[in-house]
């Protein structure tokens, strides 16, 4: 693009005749169609954009079928529904939102609603409440946009793709003469030669600059077309239809396969997957290191996975490097300490199990798990020191076993019990057998992924499509000046790409040279 | 090598300081340029109106209408304006080195601590701005974009600047790298857009006939939001490529996800206001202004929200 003052005096010399980029009293030529269909009044496949006035009494006359049409294309429509989406979303960034654990059921997310948010937001907790804000991705006119959004888009394409298509296939190849005089880009040439090898100049210098090359049907004279990049437009569909085919693998994702984003690996103890995938997964081994500084360096489970008895696979699972069997993925996502617990009445086994210390003590001086034995009607928490913790009365090497039964206020006996050592309460025998290390991992399987993937390869292609590749057109018009010398008019639409006028520019003066 | 990385930071601040102080100086001798020149000549421009890009640069103010008109003599607007260039220039040579520095010491690209992001933040911005400088002669640009690098170099300045190792989360150096360096040049065509539209609006009516047209400031903000909403489709993506391996979900509504989605919509919205009639001059420059409001909440909201992002 030439940029400079004196560039553009050169450019202007050479081309000894009027080029010029400017409509007059039309300064927002950034959209050349609207331009032209401005300038040559039914040149309807040009006027691809032009919009229906939905204020205007004709259309309010219109079917109702044909209202919720013009109102799905229109521009404005889609505008809003970006901005409103934009707006809740913003919405939902700067709120709290609940947790789906907190909103599980009515009583925990009343308990979620009392504590922060009511800290936080004090008297419009109601209000912000009432309008879905603490929740505002699964309110359902948040979805509600999402699928307007995608009927508008679906009728934008719908209703632009042919026009497009014509454009690109059967573009108009004339034009009259007002159109020469008003473009926003225009050059008038006046060559010696006749019509004929005239407009072979033009069309010459259109090849040259890759242009494609159609002629008019021009009674007197001769009418030429040149364009390039004329697929560059399906851009735009191809970015609106990515829209839906993401929105569609959110669907899909969200309504088949499944996530379970707890489950906790005992080292050494095969735990079935379940989800019908008929895995069962092994933790051979645990290791968290660290840097000198204690931040985490490095979380590593060594996994195992079985099917009917014969291993399918093993990997080293890192934050980053799930292991991936047949569609489901393991990720490392925490870890812990567990107890192996064992229970038993007169000798016999009602509990065994590693029980995972799950949560820690609001001071955080110790770390806490929970098993249930529900024939029994008992619930024990079983507590050990936090790590790096040094409490008196639960030194290193020994659990609490906490007993509740359901019924009974108090609990029924909290001892402290040494590793490999029983304890009775209750006529119950509890043994901590032995502290063992535990990966918690998220385990998933999501069929809809892949389809966001083909929809985002397809809206960055589309974009780029669109911004990179504008489609570029421009009309000759040669006639005879009656002298043995011909005139010709040229002039073109500036398709918000501010580079093609430097083109133009050169393609008009490599016509006006050529002719030596 | 990290006090090396220091002395380049602290030059690029210096001449980052400098270059704005050049640019509103020279701006201030257009203006005293063509008030002498006045009245004939009121806002000057070479070629036709709409050769818009072409038309903007400080150094054209003192090419008067006719080309055989004098020109002002003294320390005139184009040097100064000239001068301004040089120490962008030497300004991203600085926090090239300063961040190259950084990465040869710490093995990983530029973006782990505030500081760091701060000063690629910086270094995109400027890099950008350089581009469009460069493309389009939008010198005029500077007046926002200077000041907006200034005050990331002088945030990142207020934060620690230790080196600190990389947690395992952020260990996938492939798609985390690519990931901020794309989001680096979007954020940094969209702080262009934002001083094209910031001078649109902002701009004292008595300084207005230094500045382009607004015609011309609304078409360099599309132009850097054209840059920048593909890279930003690409930073979107590629976060949830990075979610997707790292935590299972490509999507999972965190802080920061949603407002890099904000973000997004809004440039989304702003090019079909573009399409649409009746949305460009100020209502477009208004949606330009948001969309880097929530730039710099997205990149600010990390300290706020908390969410899956918050180590980084
Ligand atoms: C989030 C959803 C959407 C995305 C990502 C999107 C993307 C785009 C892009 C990148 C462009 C090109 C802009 C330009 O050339 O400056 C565009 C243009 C356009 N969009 Fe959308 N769009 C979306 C929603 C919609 C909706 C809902 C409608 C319909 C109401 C719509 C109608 C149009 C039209 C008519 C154009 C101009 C097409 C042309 O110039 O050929 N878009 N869109």
């Amino acid at each position: 693009m030439s940029t400079s003052v004196r560039n553009r005096q050169e450019a202007r010399s050479r081309v000894a005749t009027r080029v010029t980029a400017h409509v007059p009293g039309h300064v927002d030529s950034v959209d050349g169609l609207d331009d032209l269909a401005h300038v040559e009044h039914g040149v309807d496949v040009l006027d691809g954009l032009h919009q229906p006035d939905k204020g205007h009494p004709h259309h309010r006359n219109q079917h109702p079928l044909k209202r919720v049409w013009l109102f799905l294309i229109s521009m404005r429509t889609g505008l809003w529904i970006i901005l409103l989406l934009g707006l809740l979303t913003l919405a939902g960034t700067l709120l709290i939102q609940a947790t789906p654990e907190a909103r599980a059921d009515e009583q925990a997310y009343a308990q979620w609603l009392a504590g922060t948010p009511s800290e936080r937001y004090g008297g419009w907790v109601g209000i912000l409440d009432r309008l879905g804000l603490f929740h505002v991705y699964s309110t359902w006119y948040f979805q509600g946009l999402f699928v307007v959004l995608s009927m508008s888009i679906l009728a934008c394409s719908i209703n632009r793709a042919p026009k497009l298509w014509r454009v690109a296939t059967h573009p108009r190849t004339s034009m009259r003469e007002v159109f020469f005089t008003h473009a926003p880009l225009r050059a008038t040439i006046d060559l010696p030669g006749d019509v004929d090898s005239a407009a072979q100049q033009v069309r010459d210098a259109l090849r040259g600059k890759h242009f494609r090359v159609l002629d008019g049907t021009a009674k007197t004279g001769a009418d030429v077309y040149g364009d390039r990049f004329r697929w560059g437009p399906f851009g735009t569909v191809v970015a609106h239809l990515s829209i839906i085919v993401i929105m569609l693998g959110f669907v899909v994702s969200a309504t088949t396969g499944f996530k379970d984003t707890d489950f906790i690996a005992p080292v050494g103890v095969d735990v079935p997957v379940g989800h019908n995938t008929g895995l069962t997964a092994k933790a051979l081994s645990f290791t968290d290191t660290y840097y000198e500084n204690g931040q985490p360096k490095d979380y590593v489970s060594d996994l195992v996975l079985t099917k009917d008895g014969r291993q399918v696979a093993r990997q080293e699972v890192r934050v980053n490097t799930p292991l991936i069997y047949e569609g489901v993925w393991f990720h490392q996502a925490f870890f812990g300490i567990g107890v192996d617990v064992k229970v038993s009445e007169n000798g016999k086994e009602l509990f065994r199990e590693m029980v995972p210390l799950k949560w820690q003590s609001n001071d955080g001086q110790q770390s806490i798990g929970q098993f249930e034995i529900p024939e029994k009607g008992i619930s024990v928490y079983v507590i050990q020191a936090a790590s790096g913790q040094v409490l008196k009365e639960l030194p290193a090497g020994t659990a609490q076993f906490e007993v509740h039964k359901d019924g009974v206020e108090n609990p029924l006996g909290w001892p402290v019990i040494d590793q490999g050592d029983s304890i009775d309460v209750d006529g119950l025998t509890y043994t901590f057998e032995r502290n063992r290390p535990y990966t918690g991992l998220t385990i998933k399987q999501d069929k809809g992924s892949w389809i966001v993937w083909v929809g985002s390869a397809l809206l960055i292609i589309g974009s780029y499509l669109v911004f990179f590749l504008p489609h570029r057109r421009i009309w000759a018009r040669v006639r005879s000046n009656g002298d043995g010398t011909s005139r010709v008019m040229i002039g073109a639409p500036l398709k918000r790409d501010p580079a093609f006028e430097p083109v133009f520019k050169n393609i008009v003066s490599s016509i006006k040279t050529s002719d030596s | 090598m990290l006090t090396y990385s220091q002395f380049a930071f602290v030059a690029a601040l210096i001449t980052s300081v400098l270059a704005t102080i050049a640019y509103f100086w020279a701006m201030s001798a257009g203006h005293r340029a063509l008030k002498q020149q006045a009245p004939q000549r009121q806002r000057v421009r070479v070629g036709d109106a709409s050769d818009d890009l072409l038309d903007d640069d400080l150094a054209d103010i003192a090419v008067p209408d006719a080309p055989e008109a004098p020109r002002y003599s003294s320390m005139s607007a184009a040097t100064l304006a000239r001068f301004a260039t040089r120490l962008t220039w030497l300004a991203i040579a600085f926090l090239t080195v300063c961040l190259g520095l950084r990465m040869a010491v710490t093995g990983n690209g530029p973006f782990v601590s505030q500081y760091e992001f701060a000063t690629s933040m910086a270094w995109g911005i400027l890099v950008s701005y350089a581009y469009f400088e460069w493309k389009y002669r939008a010198r005029t640009l500077a007046l926002f974009v200077m000041p907006l690098t200034v005050i990331a170099l002088a945030y990142a300045g207020t934060q620690p600047t230790q080196v600190d190792p990389l947690v395992p989360a952020l260990q996938n150096s492939l798609l985390l790298t690519l990931h901020i360096i794309v989001a680096i040049f979007a954020y940094g065509a969209f702080a262009v857009s934002f001083a094209a539209a910031a001078l649109d609006l902002w701009t004292p009516q008595k300084w207005r006939h230094l500045i382009p047209k607004p015609e011309v400031l609304d078409r360099l903000g599309y132009r850097a939001v054209v840059i920048g909403f593909p890279l930003d489709t690409m930073v979107l993506v590629l976060g949830a490529i990075w979610a997707e391996i790292a935590w299972g979900t490509y999507w999972s509504w965190d802080p920061k996800e949603t407002a890099s989605l904000v973000t997004w919509l809004i440039y989304g919205g702003y090019l079909h206001a573009r399409v649409a009639r009746g949305w460009t001059g100020k209502r477009a420059s208004w949606l330009l202004v948001l969309g880097f409001a929530s730039v710099v909440l997205t990149f600010v909201g990390n300290a706020f929200f908390g969410g899956l992002h918050s180590y980084s």
